[in-house]
C-alpha cells in the first residue's frame, strides 16, 4: 500500500484515479494562529512548603509505584522527610487544590510513608569522597543545622556540627515528645546525614568549651542555636518552687530525667509547647488543665494536636488569664481573671480583654508555664543586629559579618521545623555562593519556588532540567472532567486510652496500598506527568513523545493550533499563546 | 491518573486538510488506530472527500475508496463480495459516511445493505449538517439549530432524525453511539464491532467548530457535554433489541451544552426549556427500552 507504483504504458494504468503519495509535504503548521507549548507551573503545595519539597514529583513517583524515585525526589530538598511527615504543620495541605473538589491530598502521610519504607530497605548512601578545601562549622544540630549540614555535604564541603547536648537533634529531640516523633526515626535520619561525611560533635557549647577563636579555622559558620529560653509571664509567684518552665520540662522528660509532679497539673499557654506539655503530663499518669487567655480559634497550636489532646483527656479552660500564683502547703492557687475577646491585634487574632473584678482561683498541684520561647543572646558578639527578639539576616541567611550565616528559630518568628529546614537550605546555598564568589541574592532568585521564600536545590544543581514558571496554579486552571471525588486516606491512630499509657507513637504509617491510592488523588497541578491526554486528542497527530527532560513536544510543522491539548490538559501543564504575526 | 491505552500506529498521516480542531479528524485517527491495517475504507461524499488531500496525494496509510454520495452501503457490499470471492475474509470493510450521506442521501443504500445484513462496519460521522459545503441543514441537524438554510429568523423546525432507532429496526447485530470525548469507549466499541459478523453501525458524534460556531479548543469539551447533558447518550443495541445504556455520573442541564455554541445563540429561555423537555423525554424512552 505504501510502495510507489510505476506504469510502463497507459494500458497498465488503473481505470480509476489512485493516489501515489502522502500529504506530509503539506506543512499545516503554517495555518496556526495560536501556539500551545509545555511549561510546568508551580503547584500551590510546593509554593507554600517552607522546606521547598517537590511535592508533586514525589507523589507522582509513588503513584507510579517507584518508591525509590520518590525517596530520591524528597531527599533532593529535605534530609528529614520522616521527621517532617510526622511533625510538620503541612501548610501544603491547606493550599492543596484538591480541597476544592473534596479534601486535600494527605501529603504529610505520603512523605512519611516514603521515608518509613526506605528504612526497611536500608539504603546505602554514597559518602562524598572528593572534598572542597573550605571547612564549615555549624552551631546547633536542630533541623536548621542538620539541613544546612546535609546540603553543604552534597556540595562537597567538610562540615562539623557542634551540639551542646549529649545527643544531636536539637528541638526535634528536646522539644518534641516521642509519641509524635519516635527517637529511632530521628536517629535514622541523622545517621544518614552523618554517613555522608558530616561530623557531629556533641557536648560542645559555644561560650563554654568552644570559643569564637577556635571557630576561626573554619571558612564559614552557620549559627542555628534555636530559641531555648522560656518566656516569663511577669506575674507574682511564677518563680516559686513547683512552678516549671514548659520547655525545661519537656527537655527533662525527653532526655529521660524524672520530674516530681503532683496529681493535677496546670499549664499556662496555648502554643504547641503547651499542648506537648499537657499530653506528656497525661502520659505520666497525671491530670492536665490548660489555661489559655483567648478562645480555641486563636490558639497558635496546630489544630490536629489540639483535638488529639482533647481526645486524650486534656482539659482546656479558655479566656482565663493568671495574674498571681499563690502557694500554700505545696498546693498552687492560681488567681485568674476572666477575659473577653476584643478587636483583632497585629497577629490577626482577637485580643483578650480582662473583665474587671472577675477574679477567681484555680487549684493545682503543679504549674507549668509554656508561654513561648525566646533567644539566648548572651554568647553573641556585640554588634549583631537584632530586632523583636530575633537575629536579623538577609534573605540568604547572611548577618552582615563575612562568612557568618544564621538560621532556624534564631532568625525567625515562624518557629516550625519546616521553616528551620528551609532556612538551613538557603544558608547552605548562600555559603556555596560565598565560597564561589557568586551573587547569592541573584542565585536565590533564579531557584525560588513560586514567589519564594523557598528554594529548589534540585534546580540549583540541575539548571538544565525542566524549568518551572513561577505562576501558581489555581483550581480553575485544572480540568475537573478528568477527576472524580475520592476519599482522603487517613492514617490510623491508637485509641486515646491506649495512647496515654506510654510515649509510643500515636499515628501509624499508611499501608502501601492506601498510600498508592492516595498518591493517585494528586492533580499534579501544572506539572506534565505524561498522562497522554494531549496525545490522544490531537486531531493532527502533532504531539510527539520524548525521552528526557520533557515527556512531550508539540510538532510545530503540523500543529494547526486548535488548542484542544490546552483545554483538555487535566493539570494546566500546557500554555496557549497567540502566534506572533 | 492512568493513561488511556491506545495503539501507537498513526494511519491518518499528517498534512491532512481538516480544519483546526476538527472533531472528525480526532475520530478518524482513533478509529483507524482501532481498525489496524487490514481494512478497506469506503467514503461516500462528505468532508472526508476533501480532508485526506488532493490527487495524487492522500493522508491515509490504509486502503481508501471514494464513492458516490448515495452509494456508501452499496459500494461496501460490492467490495465485501469481491473480497469474499478472493477468499479474503480477514480484511474488514468499513464505510465512513457523514450525516448527509447516512441520514439523508445514503439512507436507501444503507437500509438495503442492513436488511441483507451485509458484513461491514458502517460509521456515521455525525456533525449535524452539511458542513463541507458550508453548513446547510441535514436531517441530523438538531431542533432549533441555526444553519445557513435554517437562519436565525427561521431556525430548524424539526427534531433530529433518530437514526439509531431506524438501524435497530433493521435488527442488525450491533449498533452503538460514541463520541470523541470518550476515546476508551470508542475504542472498546470498535473492538466489539470488529468481533461481530454482519452489519454493524457506529453513530459517532463529531463536533464541527466552524459549523457549530464554537472555538476550536472546546471541541472535545462540547462532545463531552453532549453526553453529560443527555443530548447524545452513549448506548449500544444488540440484535436490534438489547439496549445497554451507559449512565453518565455527572449530568448537566442542556443549557450547559447549548450556551457554548453559536448555532444555538438565538435561543430564548423557553426554547431551551423546550429542548430540555424533549431531551428528558427521549432519555426516558431510552431507559424504558433498556429495561425491556
Amino acid at each position: 500500500m505504501t510502495k510507489r507504483m510505476t506504469f510502463k504504458s497507459v494500458s497498465e494504468m488503473p481505470e480509476i484515479p489512485i493516489s501515489m503519495g502522502f500529504m506530509d509535504w503539506n506543512k499545516t503548521g503554517t495555518w496556526r494562529a495560536q501556539r500551545p507549548y509545555y511549561v510546568d507551573k508551580t503547584p500551590p503545595c510546593s509554593a507554600s512548603c517552607p522546606v521547598g519539597n517537590d511535592i508533586v514529583s514525589f507523589i507522582q513517583k509513588i503513584a507510579e509505584e517507584d518508591l525509590e524515585g520518590a525517596w530520591r525526589v524528597l531527599r533532593e530538598e529535605n534530609p528529614l522527610p520522616g521527621v517532617c511527615g510526622r511533625v510538620c504543620f503541612h501548610p501544603c495541605e491547606s493550599r492543596c487544590n484538591r480541597s476544592f473538589l473534596d479534601e486535600p491530598v494527605a501529603i504529610h502521610a505520603l512523605e512519611r510513608f516514603v521515608a518509613d519504607d526506605m528504612e526497611l530497605r536500608k539504603e546505602k548512601v554514597k559518602r562524598e569522597i572528593e572534598k572542597a578545601k573550605e571547612k564549615v562549622a555549624i552551631i546547633g544540630s536542630g533541623p536548621a543545622g542538620l539541613s544546612c549540614a546535609y546540603h553543604l555535604a552534597r556540595f562537597h564541603y567538610p562540615v562539623t556540627v557542634f551540639e551542646s547536648f549529649s545527643l544531636p537533634g536539637g528541638m526535634l529531640r528536646m522539644g518534641i515528645p516521642p509519641y509524635r516523633l519516635p527517637r529511632e526515626v530521628l536517629e535514622r535520619e541523622i545517621s544518614l546525614i552523618e554517613s555522608m561525611g558530616v561530623e557531629i560533635r556533641t557536648g560542645v557549647t559555644l561560650g563554654q568549651n568552644l570559643d569564637w577563636e577556635e571557630l576561626k579555622s573554619f571558612s564559614a559558620i552557620f549559627m542555628a542555636t534555636g530559641a531555648h529560653l522560656s518566656r516569663a509571664l511577669g506575674i507574682p509567684g511564677e518563680k516559686r518552687r513547683g512552678v516549671f518552665q514548659g520547655l525545661e520540662f519537656l527537655k527533662k522528660i525527653n532526655s529521660g530525667k524524672k520530674v516530681t509532679l503532683g496529681e493535677r497539673i496546670g499549664i499556662i499557654g496555648g502554643g504547641n509547647t503547651a499542648i506537648d506539655v499537657a499530653r506528656s503530663v497525661l502520659r505520666l499518669g497525671k491530670k492536665a488543665i490548660i489555661l489559655y487567655r483567648r478562645s480555641k480559634e486563636e490558639m497558635p497550636a496546630f489544630e490536629e494536636e489540639i483535638s488529639e489532646a482533647l481526645e486524650e483527656g486534656v482539659k482546656i479552660r479558655y479566656l482565663v488569664s493568671p495574674i498571681q500564683i499563690h502557694s500554700r502547703n505545696g498546693l498552687k492557687r492560681v488567681e485568674c481573671l476572666r477575659m473577653k475577646l476584643g478587636e483583632k491585634d497585629e497577629t490577626g487574632r482577637r485580643k483578650p480583654i480582662p473583665i474587671p473584678n472577675s477574679n477567681f482561683f484555680i487549684e493545682v498541684d503543679s504549674l507549668i508555664i509554656a508561654a513561648g520561647e525566646e533567644i539566648e543572646f548572651s554568647f553573641f558578639p556585640k554588634g549583631w543586629e537584632r530586632r523583636e527578639g530575633i537575629l536579623l539576616t538577609q534573605r540568604d541567611g547572611s548577618i552582615g559579618v563575612k562568612g557568618l550565616f544564621a538560621g532556624g528559630d534564631l532568625t525567625s518568628l515562624q518557629r516550625t521545623v519546616a521553616h528551620a529546614i528551609g532556612s538551613g537550605k538557603r544558608a547552605a546555598l548562600a555559603i556555596d555562593c560565598y565560597f564561589k564568589g557568586r551573587d547569592s541574592e541573584e542565585t536565590l532568585r533564579q531557584i525560588l519556588i513560586g514567589e519564594g521564600p523557598s528554594i529548589s536545590i534540585f534546580r540549583y544543581l540541575h539548571p538544565d532540567e525542566r524549568p518551572m514558571d513561577s505562576h501558581i496554579v489555581r483550581f480553575e486552571e485544572l480540568n475537573m472532567d478528568y477527576f472524580e471525588q475520592a476519599r482522603r486516606q487517613k492514617e490510623s491512630k491508637l485509641p486515646p486510652k491506649v495512647r496515654i499509657k506510654d510515649f509510643r507513637e500515636v499515628t501509624s504509617t499508611l499501608p502501601s496500598s492506601l498510600a498508592i491510592e492516595e498518591a493517585g488523588r494528586c492533580f499534579s497541578c501544572g506539572t506534565c506527568n505524561g498522562c497522554e491526554t494531549c496525545y490522544v486528542f490531537c486531531p493532527d497527530a502533532s504531539i510527539l513523545k520524548r525521552e528526557g527532560v520533557f515527556l512531550r513536544e508539540v510538532d510545530y510543522e503540523f500543529c494547526k493550533g486548535c488548542g484542544i491539548c490546552f483545554t483538555e490538559c487535566p493539570r494546566g501543564a500546557i500554555t496557549l499563546k497567540e502566534e506572533a504575526k | 491518573m492512568k493513561k488511556i491505552p491506545i495503539p501507537i500506529e498513526e494511519n491518518l498521516g499528517r498534512g491532512h486538510l481538516a480544519c483546526a480542531g476538527c472533531g472528525a479528524a480526532i475520530g478518524m485517527r482513533l478509529v483507524l488506530k482501532a481498525l489496524g491495517e487490514r481494512v478497506v475504507m469506503v467514503f461516500p461524499a462528505s468532508c472526508w472527500s476533501i480532508i485526506p488531500g488532493f490527487w495524487p496525494y492522500s493522508s491515509f496509510r490504509v486502503t481508501a475508496i471514494h464513492a458516490g454520495f448515495v452509494t456508501g452501503g452499496a459500494t461496501a457490499s460490492g467490495i465485501r463480495a469481491a473480497l469474499d470471492v478472493k477468499g479474503d475474509d480477514e480484511t474488514l470493510v468499513v464505510v465512513w459516511g457523514g450525516d448527509g450521506g447516512t441520514f439523508d442521501i445514503g439512507l436507501q443504500a444503507l437500509s438495503g445493505a442492513a436488511e441483507r445484513n451485509e458484513d461491514f462496519i458502517y460509521i456515521c460521522n455525525d456533525n449535524e449538517g452539511y458542513m463541507n459545503t458550508g453548513t446547510q441543514r441535514s436531517s441530523a441537524t438538531p431542533l432549533m439549530a441555526w444553519t445557513t438554510t435554517t437562519p436565525v429568523a427561521q431556525p430548524k423546525e424539526n427534531p433530529k432524525k433518530d437514526i439509531m432507532a431506524i438501524m435497530a429496526d433493521h435488527q442488525i447485530p450491533y449498533a452503538a453511539t460514541a463520541t470523541i470525548a470518550y476515546p476508551e469507549d470508542l475504542l472498546r466499541k470498535m473492538e466489539k464491532a470488529k468481533g461481530i459478523r454482519g452489519t454493524r453501525f457506529i453513530h459517532l458524534l463529531s463536533p464541527c467548530p466552524p459549523g457549530w460556531r464554537i472555538p476550536s479548543e472546546i471541541c472535545v469539551k462540547i462532545s463531552r457535554l453532549a453526553v453529560r447533558s443527555r443530548v447524545f447518550p452513549l448506548y449500544e443495541i444488540e440484535k436490534g433489541r438489547i439496549y445497554t445504556l451507559q449512565e453518565e455520573k455527572r449530568v448537566v442541564p442542556v443549557k450547559e451544552y447549548l450556551k457554548l455554541q453559536g448555532r444555538f445563540g438565538h435561543l430564548s429561555n423557553s426554547q431551551i426549556e423546550e429542548i430540555q423537555r424533549r431531551v428528558d423525554e427521549s432519555w426516558d424512552r431510552l431507559q424504558r427500552k433498556a429495561r425491556c
